[in-house]
């Protein structure tokens, strides 16, 4: 069953003449991993924040299923920079996707607790955004998103900003937090290793309009991607569409 | 008391003590005309005679009143106006001829008003006093309001709260803040330098005393005066800057 169904997607920004995409179809299955990957500028964070509802596409249809509750949001998204309100403190940061949700205070509170110590950041709920380090903003932005408990977890570029230990250290807790949550997960990166470590499904974007060049299924367990050949060989496939997608436009492939 | 501070310290006391001694031979010296540079040190006696005289602590609280609501309504309406021109767009365009037309005006270009409207009054005093205040607020609001980064805005919308009243208490409201509270503070300076110029219209307060003492040549008691704003002055914006250490207390 898939939680999110993309059809015929088209969108270009105003004053734009160039089609960001034009007809892009994607299904997302239910408590799926999946990874968008392209170039810089091929159109992956414009088609998450579609995704996302933050802007609306000129044509096609985007279906979310799953059950309307008036204490969750369907779709939570993470960014890039983290995105933390500086005037708020951390655990101020994280009840702001709870505000105006039908919950009371104390579910919020306990929402919070639970998020804080799924990330490990218990310890630091009253500091303020300015005194955490970059991997512990991006926790921070993953622990907001969870709170309002989505079926659908949006991810764009989260972990690109932070150091290559700190990288690593937190795409190993995301399985952790997904493999237990059922939520499905978009996520874009421009990093294939990252992509084909984390994901169930791989697409590769490309071209412009932007259109799916490659896709690629992962059913290997995650710890053993990493030192595994025949995981390594696929990961390189895609690398080379990626480059493909980013030298030709995307033709011919 | 570490070296810096004290070479601090006794580098401040040096300069008001040249500063103290070329006003003295001013005076001695005859630089400017005989009898209109006040003596320094005979202002602490004046000091005494203006205390015990019982007029200057009517003149600083009739001042504080002129201050204090000039202040205020204008620190209110500058920044109503500001906030909504800059996240109004039908307000920011209605008001945009406007605010240009009207600025340039000086504000004890609207003394005559002031005197035509509420006589010579407090209420008169006080509306040249916001008027001053009113722009400082305005362009410092409108600026900081406008230089918000829309990654905010964004991030509202992502969690459901991208609705004006929300965004504007969630988002516009606190990333504005320090540039509000900067505009807030130029305003607390900016209706000391009006409120004496207000009140050499007539009104009782510090300006009237000043003016008066001047009238009858007593320029230590024109001192004194100058002191006591002074004073006042350096009390407010401390008492200010407490309240803006405490409201942005998440700055790093």
């Amino acid at each position: 069953m898939s939680v999110i169904s993309i059809q015929n997607l088209g969108f270009r920004y105003p004053n734009s003449k160039n089609w960001v995409v034009e007809d892009l179809s994607l299904d997302v299955a239910a408590g799926e991993f999946l990874s968008i990957v392209g170039g810089s500028g091929v159109g992956k964070s414009t088609v998450l924040r579609i995704v996302a509802g933050l802007i609306q596409p000129q044509f096609g249809k985007i279906e979310i299923s799953g059950n309307p509750d008036q204490g969750r949001r369907r779709r939570a998204l993470v960014f890039q920079d983290g995105r933390l309100m500086p005037w708020r403190r951390v655990s101020e940061n994280i009840h702001l996707g709870l505000e105006g949700l039908h919950l009371t205070k104390e579910q919020k509170q306990d929402r919070i607790d639970a998020v804080l110590k799924l990330t490990g950041l218990t310890k630091f709920a009253e500091r303020w955004p300015h005194q955490l380090s970059g991997g512990q903003v991006q926790r921070v932005g993953i622990a907001r998103a969870l709170a309002v408990e989505p079926d659908i977890l949006l991810m764009d570029e989260p972990f690109s900003a932070v150091d290559a230990m700190t990288r690593r250290h937190l795409q190993t807790e995301l399985v952790r937090i997904w493999q237990g949550s059922g939520k499905a997960v978009v996520f874009v990166t421009h990093d294939i290793e990252e992509a084909t470590y984390l994901s169930d499904r791989v697409i590769v974007l490309g071209g412009q309009p932007a259109q799916i060049v490659r896709e690629e299924f992962f059913t290997m367990e995650r710890e053993k991607r990493l030192d595994s050949s025949e995981h390594s060989g696929m990961s390189e496939r895609l690398m080379a569409s990626l480059n493909d997608g980013i030298v030709n436009g995307g033709a011919g492939t | 008391m570490d070296l810096g501070t004290l070479r601090r310290v006794a580098f401040g006391i040096g300069g008001i003590t040249v500063f103290l001694l070329l006003w003295k031979a001013s005076g001695d010296l005859e630089w400017v005309r005989r009898g209109t540079m006040p003596d320094p040190l005979a202002v602490p006696e004046a000091a005494r005679d203006e205390w015990a005289s019982g007029r200057l602590l009517p003149a600083i609280g009739s001042s504080l009143i002129h201050y204090i609501w000039g202040l205020s309504v204008g620190t209110v309406f500058g920044f109503l106006v500001g906030g909504l021109a800059a996240t109004l767009r039908w307000f920011d365009e209605a008001h945009y001829y406007l605010v240009r037309l009207l600025r340039p005006i000086p504000p004890l270009a609207w003394v005559v008003f002031a005197i035509a409207w509420f006589q010579v009054s407090h209420a008169g005093a006080a509306f040249v006093i916001a008027i001053g205040v009113l722009w400082v607020n305005y362009f410092a609001t409108y600026t900081a309001v406008q230089n918000i980064d829309p990654r905010y805005y964004e991030l509202a919308r992502a969690f459901g709260q991208g609705k004006y009243l929300q965004r504007t208490l969630k988002v516009t409201l606190p990333a504005a803040a320090p540039g509000i509270m900067g505009g807030m503070r130029a305003g607390v300076g900016q209706a000391w330098m009006t409120l004496i110029a207000a009140e050499l219209l007539g009104v009782p307060g510090i300006g009237q005393e000043m003016n008066s003492a001047a009238g009858v040549g007593a320029y230590e008691a024109v001192v004194v005066y100058m002191l006591a704003i002074s004073a006042v002055y350096a009390l407010s914006d401390m008492m200010f800057s407490s309240i803006e250490t405490m409201v942005l207390k998440w700055r790093p």
